[in-house]
């Protein structure tokens, strides 16, 4: 139940490259920059950005930046600060990025350093409460070490509530004495309070991110093992090939994946199979619900996951290969040793996509009974009543997640890149 | 005997008839060289000859072997192929281009692969730029790694697809210089190409292909010189117009 580690520190996206990073504070900017852009602007200009250059990979989030770019550019701009973020949003659109892309040195620096410190503390959380650490620093002497033996619900936050909880006395006391004019102190007494909620609830989001983490890596890249023959054999395969991967796609992705996990773990006698095992659900083994979980994302993202690779693996020059039949490779080890390699370069960006997807679509393993994120959240929700702050801290941590993984990806992409191939090789 | 030897090909797309009743033979060392106007199946007849297209009718020998009771991939370790539009893979390096059929076709090691390769490379004249890849090197470049590429595979025969026609003018010498030091070294050649200074100087045979059928074939110098159809004289007027013959 409690965090167990393995390969969880090499997270989606782990360390953010502060090459790569870009800052999500900007990309909340842009967002309201598009707002008062459209707002003030002729309607049209708002609309007018690079809406078709996006190529396979590209993401509606970068319009926003361009579409502010658009409003400065009829005028309707208060500063250069506007202008800077429409230019920043332009550059991720042309280079096909992922939602996060380059922005200036400082801002990244910025956004790395925060996204360091928050997987430094889920990691560490995560050792801390890990069965296998516990066992392996006992066996080293040093049973107190590590403290897997206790309930979530028992842990003890890192850092403490009560600076905040004075902060937000002292600004609710100055706000009372202002009478009317204190919406601003109120809504900053709000956040004090709401940083002093997340201190306190720490403990648990961290147990539930584990989960979360754990789920959308693991199924993901199972996801991969399954998307990538199967795109192959919609492209390549023959008439009955591709007809039963086009199957199993539409299937898959024309069901919602709610009611598959529903069957596959209230219909299927699948948990309780999995449950006789003898293994599962024992110390570090997580318990059916966690498998069933997996098993149900893994076949529905290698749905998705085979349609962002196949449009990759027709966008391949046919060219290609041929040339690789007529140096005398077999068609198999020409897909294998020259369209797939660049074809999966060019799946990235969607690839992304889908790993964000999963992130937050992993939240539905809440309703077959894994305490993950949501799960987590939810439960926490109906102890404290305080449903507004929990989702509101949760929401903050998918946040974490997302734009860590895109970072991590678009480094992925950029260390990946071959002259030439894709947009963001050049 | 003679390496190639078309018999009575028949090819055709739908209705329309691209190949027909082409018959031909080239010995080793032959440099055959095939013009036409386009569309007239020259494309076409150098791909029915590695099976990148098959023929509706007719039979193709190599080496005395028929090819389509030959393994398809043996056929086309045996005979290269450089493309019009140089097809090199583009996530592969100059020398990863020539190594990949080293490695996965012959079985080579990587090292012997390697050396091999920038051998090649060095005899293209590319031992610089063996770490480039193909968007990092220009048309020419490209195109001689196109066939150095087909070289190292030390097949018996290679057939050149309008090897310089997708080129800049000012590139085309190169790659022909490489393809003359191929002919004067023995290679068996067949190209399909425009370049009637290259057909001159170092074409055994010259073949005019129209409409699917060989108008006329015969050293070059024939019909250059006394061309036995009206339509040879015509094209080959047009074509020295354009390209230039002497």
């Amino acid at each position: 139940m409690s965090g167990d580690e393995d390969g969880s520190d090499s997270g989606p996206g782990g360390a953010p490259d502060p090459e790569s990073g870009s800052d999500p504070g900007a990309d909340g900017a842009t967002g309201q920059d598009s707002g008062s852009a459209a707002g003030s602007g002729p309607g049209g200009a708002a609309g007018s950005g690079p809406d078709g250059v996006p190529g396979p990979g590209s993401n509606p989030a970068t319009d926003p930046g361009t579409a502010a770019g658009a409003g400065t550019a009829t005028g309707t701009g208060t500063g250069t600060g506007l202008a800077e973020e429409g230019v920043a949003g332009a550059d991720v659109a042309e280079s096909r990025g992922t939602s996060v892309g380059e922005l200036p040195g400082r801002r990244r620096l910025v956004v790395a350093a925060i996204g360091i410190a928050f997987w430094t503390w889920l990691v560490a959380r995560w050792a801390y409460h890990s069965t296998l650490l516990d066992d392996l620093f006992t066996a080293l002497g040093a049973p107190d070490v590590i403290r897997s033996e206790q309930g979530v619900r028992a842990r003890e936050p890192w850092f403490p509530a009560g600076p905040f909880e004075a902060a937000a006395d002292a600004v609710g006391g100055v706000a009372a004495s202002l009478g009317l004019a204190s919406a601003l102190l109120d809504w900053l007494r709000w956040v004090l309070d709401l940083a002093a909620f997340a201190t306190e609830v720490a403990p648990a989001i961290a147990a539930g991110a584990y989960f979360t983490v754990y789920l959308t890596l693991v199924s993901i890249l199972l996801g991969l093992v399954i998307a990538v023959p199967l795109s192959v054999a919609r492209v390549y395969g023959g008439r009955l090939l591709s007809g039963v991967a086009l199957v199993y796609t539409e299937l898959i992705r024309g069901t919602p994946l709610l009611a598959q996990l529903f069957l596959l773990y209230f219909g299927l006698p699948l948990a309780s199979m999995i449950g006789d095992v003898g293994f599962v659900g024992r110390g570090a083994i997580p318990r059916e619900a966690v498998f069933v979980a997996i098993i149900g994302f893994t076949i529905n993202s290698s749905a998705y996951q085979s349609e962002y690779i196949r449009s990759a693996l027709e966008s391949v020059d046919p060219g290609q290969l041929r040339a690789a039949r007529a140096v005398g490779l077999t068609r198999l080890q020409g897909i294998r040793h020259v369209v797939l390699p660049q074809g999966l370069r060019y799946a990235i960006p969607g690839w992304t996509n889908e790993f964000v997807y999963l992130i937050k679509y992993s939240s539905l393993a809440a309703f077959i009974t894994v305490p993950e994120l949501f799960r987590r959240a939810r439960d926490i929700g109906s102890d404290t009543f305080q449903y507004t702050d929990i989702y509101a801290v949760v929401a903050l941590v998918y946040l974490a997640l997302v734009l860590t993984t895109a970072l991590g990806m678009s480094r992925l992409e950029r260390a990946v890149a071959i002259p030439g191939l894709g947009g963001s090789g050049n | 005997m003679s390496l190639l030897r078309v018999e009575d090909v028949h090819k055709s797309y739908g209705d329309e008839r691209v190949l027909e009743d082409v018959s031909f033979a080239m010995d080793p060392g032959d440099v055959e060289v095939v013009i036409g106007p386009s569309g007239s199946g020259k494309s076409t007849l150098l791909q029915c000859i590695n099976r990148l297209t098959e023929v509706d009718d007719g039979e193709i020998h190599l080496d005395g072997e028929e090819i389509h009771r030959m393994d398809e991939n043996e056929l086309r370790r045996r005979v290269g192929m450089v493309f019009q539009e140089f097809n090199l893979f583009a996530h592969r390096t100059a020398r990863g281009n020539v190594t990949l059929g080293l490695t996965e076709v012959l079985g080579m090691g990587k090292r012997e692969a390697r050396e091999r390769a920038d051998d090649y490379l060095s005899r293209v004249g590319l031992a610089n730029q063996a770490d480039s890849y193909p968007a990092e090197l220009s048309g020419g470049q490209k195109q001689r790694v196109g066939i150095a590429r087909a070289l190292a595979m030390d097949p018996e025969l290679i057939l050149f697809d309008e090897p310089t026609s997708a080129l800049d003018p000012e590139l085309v010498g190169e790659v022909l210089s490489v393809m003359a030091d191929l002919a004067e070294g023995g290679m068996t050649m067949l190209c399909v190409t425009h370049e009637m200074g290259f057909a001159r100087s170092a074409a055994s045979t010259l073949t005019f292909l129209d409409d699917g059928r060989i108008v006329e074939r015969g050293p070059p110098e024939d019909l250059f010189e006394r061309p036995e159809r009206d339509r040879t004289r015509a094209f080959l007027g047009r074509l020295t117009d354009v390209h230039g013959g002497t």
